[in-house]
């Protein structure tokens, strides 16, 4: 068999996918036996105007990461969609937004002014901000362009498979490879994960589901043994796919929803919010009570969206 | 291509619709909706020419899904189903739109505005309809008898009645004995007989009779199934048996609060509950002269905030005996409101008056003291009315104290998987609509088991309880709500949300091949929904109000 | 899904979803049509057996096909046919105006009240307050 052609990108994201792909350790090297790596910014030396000189659908596969907030990021996405011919969202800002999609609670000139203006870090006097040209000696230079709102890959361009978590967790990754050098890929538009929820794979003990208290996680040490959620702590675990192994709940720490919702849901935070709502053993004509479980849930909308608000029914905040 | 074919008819009903809306032009708007392939206009589609043309057209147009824009379904949603039916369509492939009630009668002088939401609202009849799913309905044979738990004077008269009627009966008391709390009582109010002469006839006609099997020193320890079939495993002293059984009812009955610890009580030894003073009344009286009877002992307190009802009528029934007893005696009864409902009970309590039983108000920011060491020698009160604190001579001080719940009521709810009120007793399912009856089908309540009640009471509950049971049991069978929730269990992942949510105790996790999966008893689903709303995984499918159907409503709102 | 021109050039009329239970607030609605109460045509009802059906996700849905406002009618508390459908409901809505709120759509735009069947008139002043609120508010364009 001829060896593949693999291409790697990050876009908003935070850096973290690739190095889940370098987590990897020795099995990387069998990567290296199946494909040539035609283009990985973080690791190998080719440019742009590399890949625009591929013949289309000429790279095997790609694993996108990141979000597209920006116009390179949208372009360059556009770009390596037309050169290969699996396109796969890797990790859960290109599957569903991620960490970076909750800038959809703001907009670009909130984010511009918070960042550039008001941040006390800052040292810009002449209130500068990101322009989208720019005159240098050399002449004028035209640069990205900042959106109002970040969105998922398949939002851009279409995806064929999707890999989610935050990191994407190497079993999940070694599986990606596997499917695609034996050639035995699932049907397009699959995720690479359970099609049930983690409590699927928690191997915590389960009692009755009721509340009267949701607490931070710092604010109290969980039983290792009992569900988290049954001990007030949010833990999305209910409202997230699962396949990761329960990483974060072996750490006694709670599911945050990296994997995004379950094959029959379109909101994972409608659905939580939903679950969360009726577990919570109050009475509604108690409205301290009801107050304060609004307050109990820290900021409601960026926990059971935080990392599928692009995605969300409601993709954004109104301005 | 899809294989839906639509039919549509829309009703003028008189003038009644067809006055306001323009129901040709909303015909002819409905003939261009997706998979409908068939519509029409009747001047009133509930005639007899109406229903005639829906089960003619279902044949002539082979339709798969029949919507009728006219009332409201809380009226003809059955005729049109059974229409639906004669012509051989499931009744649940029949979706119905209200353009009258809630369209017509309400926009009567906005008619274009009128027949817009017609349209709009048909659009969303028939996105739904283009979804609908047959359903099917069952019937659940229920076997002809009845669980009978605990062998007072409510659970005796409630298996009395279901055995007078035909019915088997299994009368399950933990106790060596029947007669429950009567037994240890010395006369009832208001006719002031003895108790025994009401419980000990009633011990007979239970004992002999052919259809009751009588389990004393028995407890019930296990129960599955559902109305008309429960599995009952009962526990006489380590010796398990099992019995199969349609109904329950539960009448286990309530227990005397004991005050330890208040107003000396345990301490000193002239002091007694109003239980232990019935006995000494049977017993015969000493030659105590001042009794002070203290009421609302460990009741209305912020632990334990309810009233307790019939103590009020308990401490006016003994004041009253311990005077015809001996009328030189003095008894003072110290309350905080008297509880003496009803004309008997009122008149009673005129007669305790005339006797000279004094009745002194206190409140609980002042409570009475006693005085005295080994015994008690006095009571001091704060008498409310004269503004000055009273010093009571006392030879014998008796606390009223509520009926509190057994302790084991949890363990009795949990496995009859039916609901305790915030204070430990059981709670029905409807104060007003439903009472005697559990939220779980099959499963009634009657005497203090539910709230503390008198024997009158007692009575007419079991009464109740034992008239409820029946109507299942003669029936033979019940056909359980067709419109219920299912688990998808490739999608469940046993997290367990739905499991409490279930008003009806319908939902729980079974373990199939080493995973814990929701598993949703269909004859005790009711059909609410709330399940589905809440799983996390879109696991629960609320048959005939399924997710999809609901939201091809709300897409089908805009276009 | 509307757009803004579309909007801007038919003049205002909001679009509102109802969610009613069959056993009372649908009821209610009945009501309202047989007492002949006139009220305004903005609403379109969904029926449901419970309040407790709905899922925040319905609701969501609706303001992204552009619906301007999503009323939810139950029984009145203690009153549910099914018990106490309408607490979850109601603990359900109370959380989702608070993201609602974080995702900028206006408190009034989403609604929870109780009408019971004997509740006609109350029904159709509810319909009519929404109708004015939403109004009030606008168009919902995202």
């Amino acid at each position: 068999m001829a060896k593949l052609k693999l291409a790697c990108y990050w876009a908003a994201s935070c850096g973290g996918c690739d190095v889940a792909i370098l987590d990897l350790n020795e099995r990387i090297l069998q990567v290296a036996d199946l494909a040539d790596i035609v283009f990985w910014p973080i690791a190998v030396d080719f440019k742009h105007h590399d890949v625009e000189a591929m013949p289309d659908k000429s790279i095997d596969f790609c694993l996108f990461n990141g979000a597209v907030r920006n116009s390179e990021q949208e372009e360059i996405a556009r770009l390596l969609r037309d050169k290969s011919k699996i396109m796969v969202a890797f990790g859960s800002c290109a599957h569903l937004g991620g960490i970076p999609g909750l800038a959809n609670f703001n907009n670009r000139t909130q984010i511009f002014e918070r960042a550039y203006l008001e941040a006390q870090s800052n040292d810009n006097p002449d209130k500068t901000l990101p322009q989208t040209s720019s005159k240098v000696s050399e002449g004028e230079l035209e640069l990205p362009e900042f959106y109002d709102t970040v969105k998922a890959l398949n939002q851009v361009v279409g995806v064929d498979y999707y890999v989610p978590g935050c990191p994407p967790p190497v079993p999940i990754i070694s599986k990606v490879i596997d499917a695609i050098a034996s050639q035995k890929l699932p049907p397009k538009g699959s995720v690479f994960a359970s099609d049930k929820s983690l409590c699927d794979e928690c191997p915590r003990t389960k009692g009755e589901k009721k509340i009267k208290k949701l607490y931070r996680p710092h604010e109290i040490i969980p039983d290792p043994e009992q569900c988290l959620l049954e001990q007030g702590i949010l833990c999305m675990g209910p409202a997230t796919r699962g396949g990761c192994g329960a990483l974060c709940i072996k750490a006694n720490m709670p599911c945050r929803g990296c994997f995004g919702p379950l094959p029959s849901v379109s909101d994972q935070g409608a659905k939580m919010l939903s679950a969360l709502a009726s577990i919570y053993d109050i009475d509604i004509k108690d409205e301290v009570a009801m107050a304060q479980m609004v307050e109990e849930v820290v900021d409601i909308a960026g926990s059971f969206y935080r990392f599928c608000l692009p995605t969300a029914l409601i993709n954004r905040r109104r301005m | 291509m899809s294989d839906v074919r639509i039919g549509i008819f829309v009703c003028h009903c008189g003038k009644n619709i067809g006055g306001v809306i323009n129901v040709p032009e909303v015909t002819e708007y409905a003939k261009t909706l997706p998979d409908v392939v068939y519509a029409e206009h009747n001047l009133y589609t509930c005639s007899a020419e109406g229903i005639s043309s829906i089960r003619q057209k279902i044949s002539e147009h082979k339709l798969n899904r029949v919507v009728v824009a006219s009332c409201t379904p809380r009226t003809h949603e059955t005729l049109f189903r059974n229409a639906c039916e004669a012509a051989g369509l499931n009744k649940y492939l029949f979706e119905f739109v209200n353009i009258r009630d809630q369209c017509s009668w309400v926009h009567m002088q906005e008619p274009e505005k009128a027949t817009e939401k017609a349209r709009d609202l048909i659009r969303m009849g028939v996105a739904k309809a283009r979804l609908l799913e047959p359903l099917e309905e069952v019937e659940i044979r229920v076997t002809p008898s009845c669980l009978v738990i605990g062998g007072g004077v409510a659970g005796m008269s409630a298996a009395l009645n279901l055995a007078n009627q035909g019915f088997e009966v299994y009368l399950v008391e933990r106790d060596k004995e029947l007669g429950g709390l009567l037994l240890n009582l010395n006369r009832l109010f208001t006719i002031n007989g003895k108790a025994e002469e009401v419980i000990i006839p009633l011990i007979e006609r239970v004992k002999n009779h052919q259809k009751i099997k009588v389990h004393t020193s028995t407890e019930v320890k296990g129960v599955a199934g559902f109305i008309g079939n429960f599995d009952v495993t009962l526990d006489q002293k380590g010796e398990e048996r099992k019995i199969k059984v349609g109904t329950i009812i539960v009448a286990t009955g309530a227990e005397v609060l004991k005050p330890v610890g208040q107003y000396g009580y345990g301490d000193k030894s002239n002091i007694l509950t109003q239980l232990e003073l019935e006995e000494r009344l049977n017993k015969g009286m000493g030659d105590e002269q001042n009794i002070v009877m203290i009421n609302c002992v460990g009741a209305r307190i912020p632990e334990r905030p309810y009233c307790g009802r019939i103590c009020c009528m308990v401490a006016i029934k003994n004041a009253v005996l311990i005077k015809e007893n001996d009328p030189r005696a003095k008894v003072w009864v110290l309350h905080r409101d008297l509880m003496t409902y009803g004309t008997e009970f009122e008149k009673y309590y005129q007669k305790a008056m005339e006797k000279g039983i004094r009745f002194i108000r206190y409140s609980l920011d002042k409570p009475p003291e006693i005085v005295g060491n080994n015994k008690v020698k006095a009571v001091k009160v704060y008498h409310q009315l004269m503004g000055k604190e009273m010093v009571l001579p006392c030879d014998m001080l008796v606390l009223t104290t509520p009926l509190i719940p057994h302790e084991d009521n949890q363990d009795i709810s949990r496995m009859l998987r039916v609901s305790l009120s915030e204070h430990g007793f059981f709670l029905e399912a409807h104060l007003k609509l439903q009472p005697v009856e559990f939220a779980t089908d099959g499963i009634y309540i009657c005497g203090c088991a539910r709230w503390p009640t008198d024997v009158p009471e007692a009575i007419s509950q079991a009464c109740a309880a034992s008239a409820k049971a029946v109507i299942p049991m003669r029936r033979g069978y019940v056909r359980p709500e067709a419109i219920t929730a299912s688990v998808n269990e490739d999608k469940c992942s046993g997290c367990g949300t739905c499991v409490l949510l279930c008003p009806y105790n319908a939902i729980e996790l079974q373990s199939k091949d080493g995973k814990k999966l929701a598993h949703i008893t269909t004859a005790q689903c009711k059909g609410c929904g709330t399940c589905g709303a809440a799983c996390p995984s879109g696991a629960i499918s609320m048959n005939h109000f399924r997710d999809e159907e609901i939201l091809a409503q709300v897409e089908a709102l805009v276009i | 899904m509307r757009n803004e021109t579309q909007v801007k050039k038919s003049g205002f009329e909001p679009k509102i979803l109802a969610f009613c239970c069959n056993w009372c607030s649908y009821a209610g609605a009945d009501l309202a049509g047989t007492s002949r109460i006139q009220y305004a045509p903005n609403v379109r009802v969904i029926r449901v057996m419970c309040s407790g059906r709905i899922d925040p996700t319905f609701i969501l849905r609706a303001f992204q096909v552009g619906v301007d406002g999503v009323l939810i009618l139950g029984c009145h508390p203690g009153d549910c046919h099914y018990i106490d459908g309408n607490y979850k409901t109601a603990r359900r809505i109370h959380m989702l105006k608070k993201m609602l709120s974080q995702l900028g759509i206006e408190d009034d735009r989403l609604r929870l009240d109780w009408v019971s069947a004997a509740e006609g008139k109350r029904f159709a002043s509810i319909i009519n307050d929404m109708t004015e609120r939403i109004r009030a508010l606008g168009p919902f364009v995202r």
